[in-house]
C-alpha cells in the first residue's frame, strides 16, 4: 500500500464524514426498524375489563380480585346498565356480569358477557383468559387439582426476544446496503462528473484508488455500524452473547465483500438510477432469502439451497452464531469459509469488470 | 531541443452507426513542441484535438506511432509520464464537501510533491480570497483557474489546457491568457486547444490546424496568415465590437 492511497483514503474520509445526511439516512432505516420491533414486542396496556358483579357472595369478589391480579387486565367495577351504555357507546369492549347466583351452590351458573364483536382480534385475547380464571375458581370450589400442564424451558437457558434473533440480520443488511451504495453510487458519480478522469491524469494508480476508497468507507461503515450496534445494545437491551472482536472481524469482512460487489454494480451501471436498480436487484432477494429477517428453515425446502449460495448468507449466520449463541471463531469456521470464498469471489468480478480505459473514458 | 516528439499517431473508434467498422479520430499526426512554446492545436469540434491530446498525456492508448515527452515513452511509461505534465480538462467537477485548499491538498498528495504552498497556488490563479470556499461555488472563469491551480500543484515541465477558454467571458478570458503567458515566461511549456482563432493568434507562439484528424497546417501564427490568408484584409478603422464591449464594461474581472 503506497502513501498515495493512504492519502486519498483520508481525503475520501473526510469527505464521506461531511456528508452527514448521507450518515443520518443510512441508519435511519434500520433504526426505525429496531424500535418499531421492540414497540411491538414490550407487554401491552392492561386489557379494560368492565364488571357488574350483582353478586354479594365471597366466591364472586375472588374471581374479581382473581381477574384484577392478572396483568392482562385492569377490572373496573360498575352498575350493569351504566357499563353496557358505556359499551354501546363504543368506549367499552367486553362487560361481565356476575349473576346473584354467583356462589358456591353446585349448581351451574352462567356469566353473562356483553362484547364489541367488532373487536375480534382483542376478544379472541380476552376469551380464553378469562375461561381461564373461571375454571381456575371452579377447582378451587370443587377441590379439584389440574391434571396436565406444560412447562416451558428453553435448552439454551437464556432470554431471547425477536430483536435478539433480527439484530444480526439488521447489522449485516445495513452494511450491505450501506457498502454496496457506498462504492457503487461513488464510483458512476466520479465517472460522470469526470472526476476519475480528472483522478487518472495524476500518477495515480487504479489499484491505489480502489484501495483508498475501500479503506474510507471501511471506517465509514464500522462507524455506522458502531452507532447502530450501541443503540441496539444500550438503548433497546439486545443481548449480544459472543466477543465483540469477533463480531466486528465478521462487520469488516462482510462490508469487504459488498463494497467489491459495489464496485461491480458501479462498473456496469451507466447511470446513478441503474446502479439503484442494479442494486437492487442484488440487495432484495438477499433480505428475503439469506435469513436477515426470516429464519432460512422457515423457506421452502427448494429455495434454502439457493439461500446457501447468497453472499449475505454466511455473514448472517456467522454473525447470529456470535451474537446468539455466543459461539467462537472456531467453532463457525465453515460459515466463516463461506465468507472467505466470497471476499475472492467478489474482488475478482469487481477488479475484472472495473475495466480501467472503459471506466476513465 | 523539442520536449514534445509525436510521430504518425493514429487513433481508431468504431463508426458510431456501424460498430465493425472503425474510422481514425487521429490519422497520423506528427508534433514537434519545443521546450518553453505556448502551442495552439486548433481546429473545429470533432477534429481530433481532444483525443490528440489524451494521446500525449498517456490517457488514451497509442494506436499507432509515438510519442515522447521529455524523453520518455508515452506508450511504455504513461505513469511516467504523468508525474511531469499537468493537466487541465474540459470538464472541471470536482469532489463536493472540499474547499479549494484541499482539493489542491489532494491533488498535491497525489503526486507526492513536497514543496506544496497551495495558498501561493491560489494567489497564481488570483483566488486567495475562495481559499475556504466549494469548486460549485464558482463562475466559470474562477472555476477554470482553479481546474489551472490543480494542474499546476507540482511544478510540471508540461502544461495541457483542453479548451481553456470556451465559455467565458471577454473579462475572463484575456485574465486566462494573462495567466498563460505569466506561467510561460516562468518556463513552462504549454499546449492547448482552442477553436477560437483570436486566440490562437493572441497567445501562442506556434500553431497547427487540425482537421478530420489530420494536420492541414502548421507554423507561426503570422507565417500562416502571409501563407493562407492571400489577401491581406485592410487595417480595421476600428478595433471589433469586443473591442466596444470591453471599453463598455472595463477590463476588470467579473467573478
Amino acid at each position: 500500500m503506497t502513501s498515495r492511497a493512504f492519502h486519498l483514503a483520508k481525503v475520501f474520509l473526510r469527505m464521506f464524514l461531511r456528508d452527514r445526511q448521507a450518515m443520518f439516512l443510512s441508519l435511519l432505516f434500520p433504526v426505525i426498524f429496531m424500535s418499531v420491533l421492540v414497540f411491538m414486542n414490550r407487554d401491552g396496556d392492561p386489557i379494560e375489563i368492565n364488571v357488574a358483579n350483582q353478586s354479594r357472595s365471597e366466591i364472586a369478589a375472588e374471581f374479581v380480585k382473581a381477574l384484577d391480579e392478572n396483568p392482562l387486565f385492569e377490572v373496573i367495577k360498575g352498575e350493569e346498565e351504566a357499563l353496557k351504555k358505556k359499551l354501546t357507546e363504543g368506549d367499552a369492549t367486553l362487560v361481565l356480569v356476575i349473576p346473584k347466583q354467583f356462589d358456591d351452590a353446585a349448581n351451574a351458573t352462567e356469566l353473562g358477557v356483553f362484547v364489541d364483536a367488532a373487536e375480534v382480534r382483542l376478544l379472541g385475547l380476552i376469551m380464553p383468559t378469562l375461561e381461564k380464571a373461571l375454571l381456575a375458581i371452579e377447582r378451587k370450589l370443587r377441590h379439584t387439582e389440574p391434571m396436565f400442564s406444560l412447562r416451558v424451558e428453553d435448552v439454551q437457558s437464556r432470554s431471547q426476544g425477536p430483536l435478539d434473533f433480527l439484530l444480526p440480520g439488521i447489522l449485516a443488511f445495513t452494511l450491505m446496503q450501506i457498502s454496496i451504495a457506498g462504492s457503487g453510487f461513488n464510483i458512476v458519480e466520479y465517472r460522470r462528473k469526470g472526476i476519475l478522469k480528472r483522478l487518472f491524469v495524476t500518477p495515480i494508480k487504479p489499484s491505489e484508488f480502489i484501495a483508498a476508497i475501500c479503506m474510507a468507507r471501511l471506517v465509514w461503515c464500522l462507524l455506522q455500524l458502531t452507532a447502530l450496534l450501541g443503540f441496539a445494545v444500550f438503548l433497546l437491551d439486545v443481548n449480544i452473547r459472543g466477543s465483540f472482536a469477533s463480531l466486528y472481524l465478521l462487520i469488516v469482512l462482510g462490508t469487504i465483500i459488498f463494497l467489491c460487489i459495489g464496485f461491480a454494480v458501479g462498473s456496469l451501471a451507466k447511470t446513478q438510477q441503474a446502479v439503484g436498480a442494479i442494486g437492487s436487484l442484488v440487495i432484495f432477494p438477499q433480505v428475503f432469502l439469506a435469513g436477515v429477517f426470516i429464519p432460512i428453515e422457515l423457506l421452502p425446502e427448494i429455495i434454502q439451497p439457493v439461500s446457501q449460495l447468497l453472499p449475505l448468507t454466511p455473514v448472517v449466520n456467522s454473525m447470529r452464531e456470535i451474537t446468539n449463541n455466543g459461539a467462537s471463531l472456531v467453532e463457525i469456521m465453515p460459515t466463516l469459509f463461506g465468507v472467505g470464498v466470497w471476499i475472492v469471489i467478489s474482488f475478482a468480478v469487481a477488479t475484472r469488470l472495473f475495466v480501467w480505459k472503459e471506466v476513465v473514458n | 531541443m523539442p520536449i514534445i516528439e509525436a510521430t504518425n499517431l493514429v487513433k481508431k473508434y468504431p463508426k458510431p452507426d456501424n460498430n465493425s467498422e472503425f474510422f481514425a479520430a487521429v490519422d497520423g499526426i506528427s508534433l514537434s513542441i519545443e521546450a518553453g512554446e505556448i502551442f495552439g492545436i486548433l481546429g473545429p469540434n470533432g477534429a481530433g484535438k481532444t483525443t490528440t491530446l489524451e494521446m500525449l498525456e498517456g490517457m488514451n492508448d497509442i494506436d499507432e506511432g509515438e510519442a515522447y515527452i521529455d524523453g520518455i515513452d508515452v506508450r511504455k511509461y504513461p505513469h511516467e509520464v504523468k508525474k511531469i505534465i499537468g493537466v487541465q480538462l474540459q470538464a472541471n467537477e470536482y469532489f463536493d464537501h472540499l474547499s479549494l485548499i484541499e482539493l489542491l491538498d489532494l491533488f498535491g498528495g497525489l503526486y507526492s510533491s513536497r514543496n506544496l504552498d497551495p495558498d501561493a497556488l491560489l494567489g497564481l490563479v488570483d483566488l486567495t480570497d475562495k481559499a475556504k470556499a466549494k469548486p460549485a461555488n464558482l463562475s466559470g472563469g474562477q472555476r477554470q483557474r482553479f481546474s489551472i491551480a490543480c494542474a499546476l500543484v507540482h511544478e510540471p515541465k508540461v502544461l495541457f489546457l483542453d479548451e481553456p477558454t470556451t465559455g467565458l467571458d471577454p473579462q475572463a478570458k484575456r485574465n486566462l491568457w494573462d495567466l498563460a503567458k505569466n506561467l510561460n515566461n516562468k518556463g513552462t511549456t504549454i499546449v492547448l486547444t482552442t477553436h477560437n482563432m483570436e486566440e490562437a493568434e493572441a497567445l501562442c507562439q506556434r500553431i497547427a490546424i487540425l482537421d478530420h484528424g489530420k494536420i492541414v497546417a502548421q507554423g507561426e501564427p503570422q507565417e500562416l496568415i502571409l501563407r493562407y490568408a492571400k489577401e491581406p484584409p485592410t487595417a480595421p478603422l476600428h478595433g471589433s465590437i469586443e473591442d466596444v464591449f470591453l471599453a463598455l464594461t472595463g477590463h476588470g474581472l467579473r467573478d
